[in-house]
C-alpha cells in the first residue's frame, strides 16, 4: 500500500523524518574510512599523470586543442569515479562496540 | 572526503592548482621554439604629396606614400633548367613562428627615423594579422595602409628612414614576443613635395 493512498493530503511525522533521512543520506553520500583513502589517493595519481600525459601528448601533437581535451576527458572521468558514493568505497563500514547494557539511563 | 560536498571541493582544490601548472608548463614550452625567420623588403617608390591637414582646413600637411615589396625570402632557389640562374624564393615564410601555442601574428611595417631634434619616431604605416599557418607566406606589394605624416608637418629635411617589417607572436597562453621579419638594407630618403596634378 503506498504512501499516497494511505494519506493523501499530508505525511505522517515519523514518514516525513525517515523521508528527511533518506534525502539527507543521499545527498551526503557519505563514504567510509578506507573508500576516504582510496579517493584521496585516486584523485592525487590520476589528475598528476593526466597533467602530465596531457601536456605530454599535445607538445607531441603540436596541438593545444588535444592537450586540454585529454585533460577535460580524464578531469570528467576522474568525477564520475570519485564523487558518487559508489559501493566500492563503502566496504568496510565501521564496527562500533556493542553499548554497555545496563548504563544507559 | 566523506561527503560529496568534500569530495567536489578537495578535487577541484587540487584540479585548479594542476591546471595552472599545466598552463605555466605550456606557456613555458614557447620558450623552446627559437624560430627567427627572415624575408627582405625593398621600398619600390616614396613620394610626398600636399595636402590639408584633417583637423584645421587652413594648415598644410605634407603626407607620404609608400610602396613597398615584402618579397624576397631567405631560401634562394635553383632554377632547375639553368643552375647559373639563381633567383630569390619570393615568399618569406613566417610559418616556423606557428608552433602549438600561437594564436596569431601580428605583423607590421614601421618606418623608423630620427628628425632634426634628435627625437627617434617608429611609424606603423601598414599591417596584417595572420591566423593560420598556411597564410604564413608573406609576399604582398603594397602601399602605406595608415596615414604617414611627420609631426612638424613637413618631409623636407628629414634624414632618410629605415623600413622594417616586423611581428608580433601572440600565444594562447604565455607573453607575446616580438621579433623582426625583414629590413630595409639601407635607409631610403623621402623625396622632394610633389604637387598633385
Amino acid at each position: 500500500m503506498s504512501v499516497v493512498e494511505a494519506c493523501p493530503h499530508r505525511l505522517t511525522q515519523s514518514q516525513t523524518l525517515a523521508m528527511q533521512a533518506y534525502l539527507q543520506q543521499v545527498f551526503e553520500g557519505k563514504i567510509d574510512f578506507e573508500g576516504q583513502k582510496k579517493v584521496e589517493t585516486l584523485v592525487r595519481t590520476v589528475i598528476i599523470a593526466a597533467t602530465i600525459g596531457s601536456f605530454l601528448l599535445g607538445f607531441a601533437l603540436q596541438s593545444l586543442r588535444i592537450t586540454l581535451g585529454a585533460f577535460s576527458i580524464a578531469c570528467v572521468v576522474l568525477y564520475l569515479i570519485v564523487i558518487p558514493p559508489w559501493p566500492m568505497y563503502r566496504r568496510h563500514p565501521v564496527q562500533w562496540l556493542q553499548a554497555k547494557q545496563g548504563k544507559v539511563q | 572526503m566523506h561527503t560529496i560536498y568534500a569530495r567536489i571541493n578537495n578535487t577541484s582544490a587540487f584540479l585548479s592548482s594542476c591546471v595552472t601548472a599545466l598552463l605555466v608548463a605550456i606557456a613555458l614550452s614557447s620558450l623552446a621554439f627559437t624560430a627567427d625567420p627572415k624575408g627582405q623588403l625593398a621600398v619600390a617608390s616614396i613620394q610626398v604629396h600636399p595636402g590639408n591637414a584633417r583637423r584645421y582646413a587652413n594648415k598644410k600637411q605634407e603626407f607620404a606614400f609608400v610602396n613597398f615589396n615584402v618579397s624576397a625570402g631567405t631560401h634562394l632557389v635553383m632554377s632547375a633548367r639553368a643552375v647559373s640562374h639563381v633567383h630569390a624564393c619570393s615568399k618569406p615564410d613566417l610559418s616556423p613562428l606557428f608552433n602549438w601555442n600561437t594564436k596569431q601574428l601580428f605583423l607590421y611595417l614601421s618606418a623608423e627615423y630620427t628628425d632634426k631634434k634628435g627625437v627617434a619616431n617608429e611609424v606603423v604605416i601598414w599591417d596584417r594579422i595572420v591566423r593560420r599557418k598556411e597564410d604564413a607566406l608573406i609576399s604582398t606589394t603594397g602601399r602605406n595602409k595608415y596615414v604617414f605624416r611627420e609631426l612638424s608637418a613637413s618631409f623636407r629635411n628629414i634624414p632618410p628612414a629605415n623600413y622594417s617589417l616586423k611581428y608580433n607572436v601572440m600565444p594562447y597562453v604565455g607573453v607575446l614576443t616580438y621579433g623582426e621579419a625583414a629590413r630595409t638594407p639601407q635607409p631610403v630618403a623621402f623625396p622632394e613635395l610633389q604637387s598633385l596634378s
